[in-house]
């Protein structure tokens, strides 16, 4: 957790700062929904928005990401395109989510079907089963690094270290169903969040 | 035409309600897929179907890709437009219409605690995506211990590019299937 930057400390101040300075572009959010979109391989979009859009162009901070993240899961759909819809949303009202999805998804759209052709073509091969399963495990360790870089740090913040913790536990390791853990813990986590605020 | 028109309205059919029904997201939207398509509507064999979830595992973009392969299997380039659109756009407007409620309170003490509480959860939800993809790989040990040395790598030097990280992972597993 090098530069590890504490939730809601610095980049708080930082996504909110830029959007109000300049409103992003429709243009703008296409084009870096399109190129996260073309190169999010091995299916983990939400690391790629954390590194594409929160990390390198600031649009929303670790906080608002985090809780579109949270969202996104336990309502119907892709977690990765829910995600999309909740940014293009903070980011540009109800155009934005139009432009981010479109960006998203039409690459991909492309390049799947493309790969679908060429296989009809000429099959699989070993070397080609080698390639995705490296691919496969760097798409892994983004989604690692991405992760622990997100867990709470500092003393103060051991409460939510633990929820995030045995969210881990029971859904990562015990693989329990995901919508009654998050729907345990959730509400446990809020709570603690605001009795820090009073005690603040 | 009205043969192709019926099987697009035929992949709205099955996308629609599987866009909408799909709490929890991946594994358990794939066995309906699968369901629908090799059992229900006869647009692909098991065989097809273990083809192009494949494929749709080796292409950048969301897993659920897939559903854009059937659609291509069943209706060609307007299949695989369709079948994208009928399970993104409803499952969309929901989350659309969530996130637009929920901007109202923005600043309120409420607001502000359920995003912190939430904040937690969706990191521990992030990590155990990660370990979901490691226990479906097919690639055993090696490919595990390439996610920790990419993990590794990542947190060391979080400046570095993943698609760095993606080209040597692909290009070195790619030589050793030569092999």
């Amino acid at each position: 957790m090098s530069e590890g930057v504490p939730l809601g400390g610095a980049t708080a101040e930082t996504g909110r700062a830029v959007r109000e300075h300049h409103r992003v572009g429709l243009l703008a959010i296409f084009a870096a929904f399109y190129g996260l979109g073309v190169t999010s391989f091995g299916g983990n979009t939400a690391a790629w928005i954390y590194h594409r859009i929160v990390r390198r162009r600031h649009w929303i901070n670790d906080v608002e990401f985090l809780s579109d993240v949270a969202l996104g899961r336990i309502m119907p759909g892709s977690g990765g395109v829910n995600l999309t819809v909740q940014v293009g949303q903070r980011l540009r009202g109800s155009a934005g989510p139009v432009a981010a999805v479109g960006g998203l998804l039409s690459g991909p759209l492309v390049i799947v079907v493309g790969l679908a052709l060429a296989y009809t073509r000429i099959g699989w091969s070993s070397p080609i089963h080698g390639v995705l399963d490296g691919i496969a495990a760097a798409a892994i360790g983004l989604t690692f690094a991405t992760g622990l870089k997100l867990l709470p740090s500092g003393s103060a913040r051991l409460g939510p270290l633990a929820v995030a913790l045995a969210t881990v536990l029971c859904v990562g390791v015990l693989r329990w169903p995901m919508l009654p853990v998050v729907l345990c813990l959730a509400p446990l986590s809020i709570g603690l969040a605001l009795l820090q605020r009073r005690n603040a | 035409m009205p043969d192709d028109f019926r099987t697009l309205l035929a992949l709205v059919a099955v996308f629609v309600p599987l866009s909408l029904l799909s709490i929890g997201g991946g594994a358990s939207l794939l066995a309906d897929m699968e369901h629908q398509s090799v059992a229900v509507r006869g647009w692909t064999t098991p065989r097809e179907f273990a083809d192009l979830f494949a494929i749709s595992r080796a292409a950048p973009g969301p897993g659920t890709m897939l559903a854009a392969l059937i659609g291509w299997k069943a209706a060609g380039w307007a299949g695989a437009v369709t079948a994208t659109v009928a399970l993104y756009l409803p499952s969309s407007l929901v989350v659309y219409g969530a996130a637009r409620l929920w901007g109202r309170w923005r600043g309120s003490v409420w607001h502000t605690a359920v995003e912190r509480g939430l904040a937690p959860v969706a990191a521990g939800l992030l990590l155990s995506g990660g370990i979901a993809v490691l226990r479906i790989s097919p690639g055993g040990p090696a490919v595990w211990a390439a996610a920790i040395i990419a993990t590794v790598l990542l947190m060391r030097w979080p400046r570095l590019h993943p698609l760095v990280l993606f080209a040597a992972g692909g290009a070195l597993f790619g030589l050793a299937g030569l092999w």
